[in-house]
């Protein structure tokens, strides 16, 4: 119950639903929030003793009763109800605060003592006089007029439920509206858009008026002096009864008071053969805010490894295999090892070569922040298999008096989740390998003339400063077309000499040393090469690639060494070993059985070549740049295995791109890298990694091999539940990297998490994280495409959002009668709108005329290695209007904050008279709207502003719209410096150009053949009330 | 022809730099490392051996030399001649103790000198053939003795350490089984006490408890 703040803290051993079972569903906020008052009315404690301020805001409506009756003053403006304007709901909350209601109540509790008796007729009031129809269940909360503090709880807590729990005015229900507003008045206050605000409130005190015996009976009979509050209570629930008649099939919203509490909800009236989807779009749940790091996980156990480090998709990790085969949105987490700390945020470094370092004995456990010392200190408990261990005597300190070590505050492994150790000799077969770059760089005639060489050496020559690990960074070069040319870069030599190998069945090196040279020594035969690259090869008609044979050659000059490879890539390769077909053309393979076949590897050689370059600790970095089908499928291939990552730049020109590559080529090169290393995740008993998914070759059943590993790639893996029950409180994580660090030292990082152990599949829900959730359905997803069709992916994936939704429906459906409404836990409110939004991404949108293949499949791979936080911003770009921003006379201050609001990504968001930056962390789109003033596109875009957009580049011109515009890009850019966003220009109503760029991802829209926000919302709700 | 060079710290045997890319045509390099790991164990031990030594093994030699408690030592053809070796050694040596000398007490962790491949990498280069002139002009410089320096075999010299091991675990063993032999010999004397003397103590029990018996009888 993210809600509610008192029931956090002893959140484990938090009560499950259990009291929902066995108490009226009402009490249960109270007896987990208040556990005092069980004895006679804990219902009404709150209000007497002044509850917290949002309960007592909340009472406004619902303690109305009674003063309305018990103290005839407070009822004053309640009397004139019918017309009473808004400001008679300000005047209540004053009134019916204060203990006039007291007295009543008081004498209460001391004359039912047991408050078990007087309870049950309370709840059962509703079903009694109205219980024909759902609308009974609206009744029962504001009757019993317990419910509502919830319902204040849920104001009280996250404002972004507000939105997605009450969908306003819609025809389907409008009629109803006046009539349910009531349940909730507190609310429109809060949201200024919906200007209801006045009229549910007398509305509602029409309803007092006249009392319905039949509904209050059981209350008067019972309970004397309380008797009035229930009537006029119950009445309200009466009386909209009776106006919900007539919009018959409207939802019975009412019902959602006193479930708000425990999960937020949608309402969705699908009226049969009506054409309003019934629900309002804008009120849908969006993801603007992107990434939200889970943080109740972090607050629980403070000692954990960041979350940017490790996340979980649910924190509450379930007991038995039972219960974690009800959870199907996967238990897993997401590990980003080297996720880039903030400033001053670095990790502690150990050194224990002296005493070695600590772990278990059984399951190799690294010593950390949650493992126990006892038997005076000499003795250690692992926290994963709970084996005791020694202490060795270089590491005692001897315990306190509470059983902490004395020395606690001078060991930073016991303190921090994340922490580095220095590896003993013990770690590594070989001394610390220095960093290496190696470039392999077709120069065939495409690759001359997309200008791609030239951008290339020179960003590389920018750049040698920069590359990690000086003095001991080796770099070589090889270009290849239909012969394979290598470089010898000898420190002694004026310029480099070339070798040509025109053997391309049997590859040779033809020179022992020198090929890779050490950059220190030999900087400035590098730097002469790189400046004739470009010109050395601008005549260059060869059309041939023989990439197979090149990538052996720089696989035998690397193998000594390994280290990091990169290739740039312009044709399909057509020479030698590894020459491919033109076979992603052909549209007859989309919906067969074949499809997927396109999205693997051709033949054995790239999976094998990868391995091959695995084993000798080389990672590989495609770049391809083609403007045709170039297999990205089988290219990347090299990419995937190796630990690398494949970058896409269709159609490449570098008059257009080139500032893009020179951007994420550079930080390719600059960013620190961790060399040959490997990663194991270790779980607490019970629990196994079953399944990785990332780039990385699995070495043995649980090591990762990843010859090089950035801050930029993330791994995510799968958990499943052996057969015993798990029967501790929490559960331990350690997720370890061993690796060589750029400046040669070999390092062990270790990230530590705890999570609870939980019995409840609700606290799974509340515990889950989305981000974490996402992260893992993508790769599951795209794994899914290389064996079967899309369309089954993403049926596969809508199943499982199904399943989830269902399961959680039905853990609720007993207790309350949701009707048509479409509940969800509020942790997993963007569920439904990720889950369209991936399977519109590129990786799995449509059919064959949707994405290019080679587009496809290179997003694929990308979104295989992005960190969540990238990933859920590229599956749900941000929308941003700008112009007012722009035009604002006097905007000197930064105030960026309040110019990044995102907007929903419909169509709708666009007005012609704006200026917009869809970003989807890989772009930017500006889009001119149609009656947008020229002077802004004339000041942002010079003279040429009325000419055809595809050729103008965003330049800054010398005024301060433009200026501010640039600061605006600039700005968007330093949030995820991984990738650099390139702008392109569009106009609205440019077709198709506009369509291609940007209305395909107002992914929200309706779009050729796939399905709106809504229209999937009521699909996925649809076959969520299936066989429930 | 140079194919290893690998720098120790002597007390611990700590590796403080190796050459790059070593081994790189050797087929069983990993042999060879595992030997020459061995030997700086050895030496840590504090085996008194010469500074200057070479161990044959297989169709190499070691050659090593010891200054400054730190050891260095390449792996050369048993037809590359001793005086560039050792010359080479002498190189490593002193631009090791110019640019790390101050620091090699206090290095902590393993190759923390790592940085030192370069060079190792460079002065390799240099003594890769033997028939550079620069080369041969060392080979005829007298100055350099070497004949001194004595050789012995790999299994030799990492024998005498298992040796050494065998021997002192031998003894080990030799006491701590003669102590249970003293043990077991006391507790056979005991036993033999006792075979000897019980049947004796019995009867005469017996026959007080008669007498005890009888007395309190009548």
């Amino acid at each position: 119950m993210g809600t509610e703040n008192p029931g956090r803290p002893n959140f484990p051993m938090r009560p499950p639903p259990g009291p929902f079972a066995s108490a009226p569903p009402t009490m249960t906020p109270f007896s987990s929030s208040r556990p005092t008052p069980p004895s006679a009315y804990p219902t009404m404690t709150p209000f007497s003793s002044a509850g917290p301020r949002p309960l007592a805001r909340f009472g406004d409506q619902s303690v109305p009763p009674p003063p309305v009756t018990s103290v005839p003053p407070a009822g004053g403006p309640y009397q004139q109800f019918p017309t009473s304007p808004s400001p008679s709901t300000a005047q209540a909350p004053p009134i019916r605060a204060p203990p006039q209601g007291q007295p009543p109540f008081q004498p209460r509790a001391s004359q039912v003592s047991a408050s078990s008796v007087s309870f049950p007729p309370q709840s059962q009031v509703p079903p009694v006089p109205m219980g024909s129809s759902p609308q009974s269940v609206n009744f029962s909360p504001s009757g019993v007029n317990v419910p509502q503090p919830p319902t204040g709880s849920l104001f009280s807590g996250p404002r972004p439920n507000i939105q997605p729990t009450f969908s306003p005015p819609d025809s389907s229900y409008s009629a109803a509206k006046s009539t349910f507003q009531p349940p909730f008045p507190g609310y429109p206050s809060k949201k200024s858009a919906v200007s209801q605000t006045p009229s549910p409130f007398p509305a509602q005190q029409g309803s007092f008026m006249p009392p319905p015996p039949a509904s209050s009976s059981p209350f008067s009979s019972q309970q004397g002096s309380y008797a009035p509050p229930p009537l006029v209570a119950a009445s309200l629930g009466y009386q909209s009864r009776g106006q919900m008649q007539h919009p018959s099939s409207a939802p019975p919203i009412g019902g959602i008071q006193s479930l708000t509490e425990d999960f937020s909800s949608l309402s969705l009236a699908s009226l049969p053969g009506s054409i309003d989807p019934g629900c309002d779009h804008r009120t849908l749940p969006r993801p603007l805010d992107g990434d939200v790091e889970p943080s109740s996980f972090t607050k629980m156990y403070p000692m954990n490894c960041n979350p940017r480090y490790l996340r979980l998709t649910t924190s509450g990790v379930p007991s038995s295999q039972s219960l974690a085969s009800r959870w199907h949105l996967t238990l897993g987490a997401v590990v980003c090892p080297l996720a880039e700390d903030p400033e001053g945020e670095e990790l502690p470094v150990i050194n224990y070569i002296s005493t070695g370092i600590i772990r278990c004995r059984r399951c190799r456990t690294y010593v950390n922040p949650y493992v126990t010392f006892t038997d005076a200190g000499r003795k250690w408990r692992c926290n994963i298999c709970a084996l005791l261990n020694d202490v060795p005597g270089d590491y005692f300190a001897n315990l306190d008096a509470t059983g902490r070590r004395i020395d606690l505050d001078q060991r930073p492994e016991l303190l921090k989740g994340s922490v580095e150790f220095v590896a003993p000799t013990d770690y590594m077969n070989r001394p610390p390998m220095p960093p290496l770059y190696f470039f392999l760089i077709d120069v065939s005639i495409s690759a001359v003339r997309s200008g791609m060489i030239g951008v290339v050496a020179q960003t590389i020559r920018s750049c040698l400063d920069e590359l990690p690990g000086f003095p001991r960074t080796q770099i070589g070069f090889i270009t290849y077309d239909s012969t394979i040319h290598f470089y010898n870069m000898k420190s002694s030599l004026a310029q480099p000499q070339m070798m040509v190998v025109s053997d391309l069945d049997d590859i040779f090196v033809p020179l022992p040393d020198d090929l890779l040279v050490n950059l220190s020594e030999s900087r400035t035969v590098v730097e002469t090469f790189l400046d004739s690259l470009p010109s050395m090869f601008q005549d260059n008609v060869n059309v041939e690639s023989a990439f197979g044979p090149a990538v052996k050659a720089a696989f035998m000059v690397m193998s000594q060494l390994g280290g990091k490879l990169l290739i740039f890539q312009n044709t399909l390769p057509s020479l030698g070993v590894g020459r491919l077909k033109l076979r992603g053309d052909d549209l007859r393979a989309y919906g067969t059985d074949k499809e997927h076949l396109l999205r693997l590897p051709e033949g054995s050689f790239y999976k094998q070549m990868a391995a091959d370059l695995t084993k000798y600790q080389i990672g590989v970095n495609v770049y391809a740049f083609s403007d045709k089908y170039t297999d990205i499928a089988s290219l990347g291939t090299l990419a995937k295995y190796t630990g690398g990552q494949v970058y896409y730049y269709p159609n490449f020109q570098s008059s257009i791109h080139g500032e893009k590559l020179r951007h994420e080529l550079a930080r390719d090169l600059t960013r620190e890298t961790a060399w040959e290393a490997v990663m194991r995740i270790r779980c607490g008993k019970g629990i196994r990694c079953t399944s990785y998914h990332g780039n990385f070759m699995l070495r043995s059943t649980d090591l990762l091999a990843l010859p090089t590993v950035d801050c930029d790639k993330a791994y995510a893996v799968q958990l499943s539940l052996e057969e015993t029950l798990l029967t501790t409180q929490t559960v331990y994580f350690q997720a370890v990297l061993l690796y060589t660090a750029s400046c040669g030292e070999r390092r062990i990082r270790v990230h530590t998490a705890a999570a609870p152990v939980v019995t409840d599949l609700g606290e799974m829900y509340r515990q889950a994280d989305t981000g974490a959730i996402f992260s893992l359905f993508c790769r599951l997803a795209i794994e899914k495409t290389l064996t079967n069709k899309l369309e089954d992916a993403r049926n596969s994936l809508q199943l499982r959002i199904v399943k989830a939704l269902r399961e959680y429906r039905n853990l609720y459906a007993v207790q309350h009668r949701l009707g048509s409404r479409m509940i969800y836990p509020d942790s997993l409110k963007f569920l439904c709108s990720y889950g369209l939004a991936l399977s519109k991404s590129v990786p799995l949108k449509g059919g064959y005329a949707d994405a290019q293949l080679d587009e496809r499949c290179a997003a694929g791979f990308t979104m295989m290695a992005l960190p969540v936080k990238s990933l859920l911003k590229l599956l749900y770009p941000s929308l941003i209007r700008i112009d007012e921003y722009l035009l604002k006379p006097s905007a000197q201050t930064e105030d960026f904050k309040n110019i990044m609001k995102r907007l929903p990504l419909v169509a709708e968001s666009l007005d012609s008279r704006g200026l917009y930056i869809y970003d989807d962390g890989f772009r930017f789109v500006i889009w001119f709207g149609r009656m947008l003033s020229p002077d802004v596109a004339k000041n942002l875009l010079g003279e040429d502003f009325a000419a055809e957009l595809s050729k103008v580049i965003l330049t800054e011109h010398d005024n301060e719209m433009s200026r501010r515009l640039m600061r605006i890009l600039k700005k968007l850019r330093e949030s995820d410096p991984s990738y650099y966003q390139l702008p392109y220009l569009v106009r609205q109503g440019e077709q198709p150009k506009e369509g291609l760029l940007l209305l395909v991802n107002l992914i929200e829209d309706q779009m050729g053949g796939t399905s709106g926000y809504v229209d999937w919302i009521m699909q996925i709700h649809r076959q969520v009330q299936q066989n429930t | 022809m140079v194919k290893l060079t690998m720098i120790a710290r002597v007390i611990d045997g700590l590796p403080l730099a190796e050459g790059l890319d070593d081994g790189r045509d050797l087929t069983d390099a990993e042999m060879y490392k595992q030997q020459v790991k061995a030997l700086f164990k050895n030496l840590s031990k504090g085996h008194n051996e010469a500074s200057r030594m070479s161990v044959e093994t297989g169709p190499y030699v070691f050659h090593y030399i010891i200054e400054g408690r730190v050891c260095y030592l390449t792996m050369c053809d048993r037809s590359y001649p001793k005086k560039l070796a050792f010359q080479y050694l002498e190189d490593l040596k002193n631009e090791f103790e110019r640019v790390n000398g101050a620091q090699i007490e206090t290095a902590a962790r393993p190759y923390a000198f790592i940085k030192f491949d370069t060079f190792i990498q460079k002065t390799k280069k240099l003594y890769q053939d033997t028939r550079t002139q620069r080369n041969i002009s060392k080979l005829n410089d007298e100055l350099y003795e070497v004949h001194q320096i004595m050789t012995r075999n790999v299994q030799e010299v990492l024998g005498v350490g298992e040796k050494l091991d065998q021997v002192s675990q031998m003894s080990s063993r030799l006491t701590s089984e003669s102590r249970i032999y003293a043990d077991k010999a006391r507790d056979l004397n005991r036993q033999a006490l006792i075979r000897k003397w019980a049947p004796v103590a019995i009867v005469l029990g017996v026959v007080f408890l008669l007498f005890w018996v009888k007395a309190k009888l009548w």
